[in-house]
């Protein structure tokens, strides 16, 4: 058993000529929440994506848990269902109930029954407080609702990993609390997490380390109150400044 | 004893069957009746000729060009179509003795002062395709100065001719005769031209039924069968026996109920194989076409690259181009006939599946991609995330589309009369070569086909009610 859940080595992206991921080398340790900061543009989204396969590497090396997700002999459809992943614009299915949402992929795959699903998508509900939306499709649920059962969603498949990709950027800010609230309630209860976000309040209360991305490669990273207070590099400073002034 | 235990050679046992392919529109040798039962004089003979002879014949009324292209591609065994004796067709297929004598004359409208070919100068003459008659006006256009417009079958050429768009038209004369006798505006000016003589056409290596019919039409003159033949469809010679002769096959009331009452269950049969044709046709392009749709969206080169072609292709083609390709071409590929049927469905399949597969492909790939990233993280493989997540919502996309493509496979059916299937149109053509009542008849075909639209897009909006709710 390997030491980290992810492990990043040397990882590069381009799409086509245009290079975007230059050589990350990151590592995430069990129970550790790490928050992935930097301007649009700076890669942060394709590293996300390449950890549950969404994107290929170019080069380099992806390992969960150990396992190299490229290799020939892994399942990638194995490896996704211990990664949960929450995306900007949810992403919820539009043709089925939030309980048809929540119960598609566990009874699909064969890893619980019809009834076990239910009771066990109930209480998904109840964690992020959404126990009388079973029933409703998701048009009829406001934005903050909506990511709220995509969280429920992804945790129905008990996920060793949690992926988040801004997931509050789409939100009106009234929204914003709730789903961070849930997310700090995984955070506390363990789980593992890499999280994409705009947020610095939230980064610097629940990140063990944020990881600052620039122009495709990890530029700083360190503890949270190292980040915020002491960056190192001028362009972290320059960032920082951007958005918490914004 | 032995012989007793091998196969008697038996007359009834040993007939073979001969396919021979006619024209549909070419009365008094070949037309419908009002039973939509083929009569004429060529199939009379061929018919009396199998008989004395001892085999059998199947008659396809395919329409003059593509039953010589059916002969072509051996199709079918032979052609009796009131097709004359040239040193050409002799030359691609074995040609029987002649068995009636005719010439080409010129017909014009009732009212046209036109008297000869000289008065032709500057003017535009109707002709149908194939036939001698185009050939011979084709000879002499040059000398006498005027134009050519083409048309597939005789009726359309005469309504070209009492409209006024044309002229003149160049026909067989026993057949001009009989259109005129049966109401048709015209009349025959100056004296025929290239008398020359009928046969029936075998392809080269068919020596054995040439020699029957050779064979048979003799004992057939010798008889008096001949002449009876001959006179149950043109009199004996006399104007007024010809009319009486042709008032067998034609209906009285020629008012617009009366003709639809006289045709009507002949109007039904061709509205049934519109439909058998249209039902069976969505049946499989829908199929081909959700399944090449589908090889379109697998991220795969090959496949998506097998989708795109098949797309490419069979849009691209015409579809009278493809059924003609399928019907004639493909036969001297592969050495065995293909049944119109066949031809027909494999043509609609093609290029409706491919119409099907372009909006199946469109309505898959207009469902957010994040629906199928969602899925996919969640670990649900590419098929099972297609199948529950994508499709439910692409084929809501896609529901208009279909609906649309239902309405014009029905349309398209029509274009299969090219291929001699008799459905709504053909049948349409065949009715007007008997009564020569172009304008009611397709009058009554349209309507027939409005009908079918708009009851099918009734069912489809509640179809699609159904499927929102
Ligand atoms: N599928 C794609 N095809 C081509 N270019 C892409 C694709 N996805 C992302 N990019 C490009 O990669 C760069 C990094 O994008 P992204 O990882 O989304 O950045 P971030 O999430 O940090 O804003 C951007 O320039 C973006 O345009
Ligand atoms: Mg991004």
């Amino acid at each position: 058993m390997s030491q980290y859940r992810v492990e990043m080595k040397n990882v590069h992206k381009s799409f086509g000529d245009n290079d975007v991921v230059k050589g990350v080398n990151l590592n995430v340790a069990n129970n550790e929440v790490v928050v992935m900061i930097g301007a649009s543009g700076a890669g942060k989204s394709t590293v996300l994506r390449m950890i549950n396969g969404l994107e290929t590497v170019t080069s380099g090396e992806i390992l969960i848990d150990g396992e190299d997700i490229a290799h020939k002999g892994t399942d990638i459809n194995k490896v996704r269902e211990k990664i949960g992943m929450v995306f900007q614009h949810f992403n919820l299915f539009p043709n089925m109930s939030v309980m048809g949402n929540i119960t598609l992929a566990p009874t699909e795959l064969g890893i619980a029954s019809k009834d076990e699903a239910v009771k066990q998508a109930k209480e998904m509900l109840e964690v992020v407080g959404l126990t009388d939306k079973a029933d409703a499709m998701p048009a009829q649920l406001s934005g903050g609702q909506q990511q709220r059962v995509a969280i429920a969603r992804a945790l129905a498949m008990h996920p060793d990993i949690m992926l988040f990709d801004e997931p509050t950027s789409a939100l009106d800010p009234e929204m914003v609390g709730d789903v961070l609230g849930v997310m700090r309630r995984l955070a506390k209860q363990g789980m593992t997490m890499v999280i994409v976000t705009h947020e610095m309040g939230f980064a610097k209360e629940v990140a063990d380390r944020v990881v600052f991305f620039d122009n495709g490669t990890i530029l700083e990273q360190g503890k949270p109150k190292d980040i915020f207070e002491h960056p190192k590099e001028e362009r972290t400073k320059n960032f920082l400044n951007k958005v918490l002034n914004a | 004893m032995l012989g007793a235990l091998l196969p008697g050679k038996t007359v009834a046992a040993a007939q073979k069957t001969y396919t021979i392919g006619t024209d549909v529109t070419f009365a008094p040798f070949e037309f419908a009746n009002q039973d939509n039962k083929y009569v004429g004089i060529d199939l009379d003979l061929i018919k009396a000729i199998a008989k004395e002879e001892g085999f059998k014949v199947e008659i396809k009324p395919l329409g003059f060009n593509a039953a010589v292209q059916a002969l072509e591609a051996r199709q079918i065994d032979g052609v009796i179509a009131g097709m004359s004796i040239t040193p050409e067709r002799k030359q691609k297929f074995l040609m029987s003795d002649p068995y009636y004598k005719s010439g080409v004359v010129m017909a014009v409208a009732k009212k046209s002062s036109i008297k000869s070919l000289k008065d032709l100068r500057g003017k535009r003459v109707a002709i149908k395709t194939g036939t001698d008659s185009a050939d011979y006006a084709n000879s002499i256009k040059q000398k006498y100065g005027f134009s050519t417009v083409t048309f597939d079958d005789s009726n359309n050429m005469y309504q070209d001719v009492t409209t006024g768009n044309s002229a003149a038209c160049f026909e067989d004369q026993p057949v001009m005769q009989y259109g005129i006798n049966n109401g048709m505006a015209l009349k025959i000016v100056g004296k025929p031209a290239r008398e020359g003589a009928y046969g029936f056409a075998t392809s080269k290596n068919n020596q054995a039924l040439m020699n029957k019919f050779n064979i048979g039409l003799k004992k057939l003159r010798a008889n008096g069968q001949y002449d009876k033949i001959i006179e149950r469809y043109l009199g004996n010679g006399s104007a007024k026996s010809q009319k009486a002769a042709a008032g067998n096959s034609q209906t009285t009331d020629r008012s617009f109920i009366g003709l639809l009452k006289a045709n009507w269950s002949t109007l039904m049969g061709g509205l049934r194989e519109t439909m058998v044709l249209t039902i069976v046709a969505i049946f499989f392009a829908t199929l081909v076409g959700i399944l090449v749709g589908l090889l379109g969206v697998i991220p795969n080169k090959l496949c998506q690259g097998t989708a795109t072609t098949f797309i490419y292709i069979f849009r691209g083609l015409p579809l009278m181009v493809l059924a003609l390709f399928i019907y004639t071409g493909v036969p001297s590929l592969i050495g065995s006939k293909v049944p119109a049927f066949i031809a027909g469905i494999v043509t609609l399949t093609l290029n409706e599946g491919a119409y099907t597969a372009a909006f199946v492909k469109g309505g898959i790939q207009a469902v957010d991609p994040g629906q199928m990233e969602a899925a996919r993280s969640l670990g649900l493989p590419f098929g099972k995330a297609m199948r529950k997540v994508i499709l439910p919502q692409g084929i809501k996309i896609m529901i208009p589309s279909f609906i649309n493509q239902f309405i014009i496979t029905l349309k398209d059916t029509s274009i299969l009369s090219i291929i001699g299937l008799l459905e709504l149109t053909q049948t349409g053509k065949i009715i007007i070569a008997r009564n020569m009542e172009g304008f009611k008849i397709w009058t009554m075909v349209a309507l027939i086909y409005l009908i079918i639209i708009t009851l099918l897009t009734w069912l489809s909006n509640w179809v699609q009610k159904k499927v929102k709710a």
